[in-house]
């Protein structure tokens, strides 16, 4: 599907609405009122398993045809393992994307595929 | 001696290291929007009024995979859902402000100054929401400007691997995920996200799975605290902290 600029400022007048939501909601309503329990403990788990998800999206999944490739991107698996032991070493969020640019870009010379 | 120095510039050094992280992945970012289609203006725009890493780099993938549009804003929800842990988790902070300065503070919080306004709220009682609105708008702005530059490099340069770039997305989920780590369930969770993602995904043949995936493994990761909990297992095998090495 192609989009013309209109289109893509549609899109992004809506994602600032669909963003916006969950800021702004829970924080106007919880300023008067106590956040219930079992959100919060629910919440907990949303982003990990998200984030993972997309990971797993990104290193293992052919997204043109929705298959599973395994290690079909080697040089991404490793640099998302230097990415992993980056972070929890310095827990610096700069430092952990640069080198994991670093990381795939130089893999990905070493490693064909 | 120390001279008293103007709010600003405190609340600057506050923000500073933040704002140098931004600048890496805004470029990253940036470039990957120009990919998308997106013009440098709405690119700037998009940065201002969406303000989210991970939503913006998401755009940019699903509109370079063809989504449809409802299918962008209804991963972008699931994306963003979790702001409303974080702004809950800071609205004990900021009562007493005008419906106003909740609304501006509500658009401009993000993941990194929502764990940067968290902690000094925590630990400086001098620590004021107008300090805490600064600190996003400093990042707002090194953010937008690192986008904008970013959407002009992809259109100097045609020839930029995506696949590369687009890696900077990865990179810093990894971390989050690293940061999301508080005991051995999390990582069980997290695995089991992994599994749940692939199956949904070859499954559906659509981002969808990612969505299946998530609200699965999460709700799992809920009855399974939730069920130890109610057992005394607070200090067992999968629930026991991981102490974050502090450098």
């Amino acid at each position: 599907m192609h989009m013309s600029s209109t289109d893509h400022f549609i899109l992004i007048i809506l994602s600032m609405l669909v963003a916006l939501g969950p800021r702004l909601l829970p924080m106007k309503f919880f300023t008067t009122r106590k956040i219930p329990e079992w959100f919060n403990e629910w919440m907990k788990y949303v982003p990990v398993s998200l984030f993972t998800a997309l990971v797993v999206k990104d290193i293992f999944i052919n997204t043109s045809h929705y298959t599973f490739i395994g290690f079909g991107h080697l040089a991404k698996l490793l640099a998302a393992v230097i990415v992993m032991v980056v972070a929890y070493k310095s827990r610096s969020m700069g430092l952990s994307v640069v080198l994991g640019l670093a990381a795939v870009a130089l893999l990905s010379m070493v490693i064909p595929g | 001696m120390t001279k008293e120095q103007p709010r600003w510039l405190e609340v600057l050094k506050v923000a500073l290291p933040l704002c140098l992280s931004y600048i890496p992945i805004g470029l990253a970012c940036g470039v990957l929007l120009h990919a998308a289609g997106f013009n440098t203006i709405l690119t700037g725009l998009a940065s201002m009024l969406v303000f989210s890493g991970g939503a913006q780099f998401l755009i940019a993938s699903m509109l370079t995979a063809n989504a449809p549009m409802h299918t962008i804003l209804f991963m972008l929800f699931f994306l963003e859902l979790r702001y409303a842990l974080l702004g809950s988790s800071l609205s004990q902070y900021v009562q007493g402000t005008s419906k106003k300065f909740i609304y501006f503070f509500a658009i401009s919080l993000n993941d990194e100054n929502y764990a940067v306004n968290y902690l000094k709220f925590a630990t400086d009682k001098e620590w004021s929401p107008n300090d805490a609105m600064m600190v996003e708008h400093y990042s707002l702005l090194s953010w937008t400007v690192a986008n904008v530059i970013g959407s002009l490099v992809g259109g100097m340069l045609p020839k930029i691997n995506l696949e590369i770039v687009d890696f900077a997305l990865t990179s810093l989920f990894l971390y989050m995920i690293v940061m999301q780590i508080r005991n051995k369930l999390t990582i069980l969770i997290s695995a089991f996200s992994a599994v749940l993602a692939v199956i949904f995904m070859c499954l559906l043949k659509s981002t969808m799975g990612l969505v299946v995936a998530t609200i699965i493994a999460s709700l799992t990761g809920f009855a399974i605290e939730n069920y130890l909990r109610k057992h005394g297992r607070e200090k067992g095998f999968l629930l026991k902290n991981i102490k974050p090495n502090k450098q």
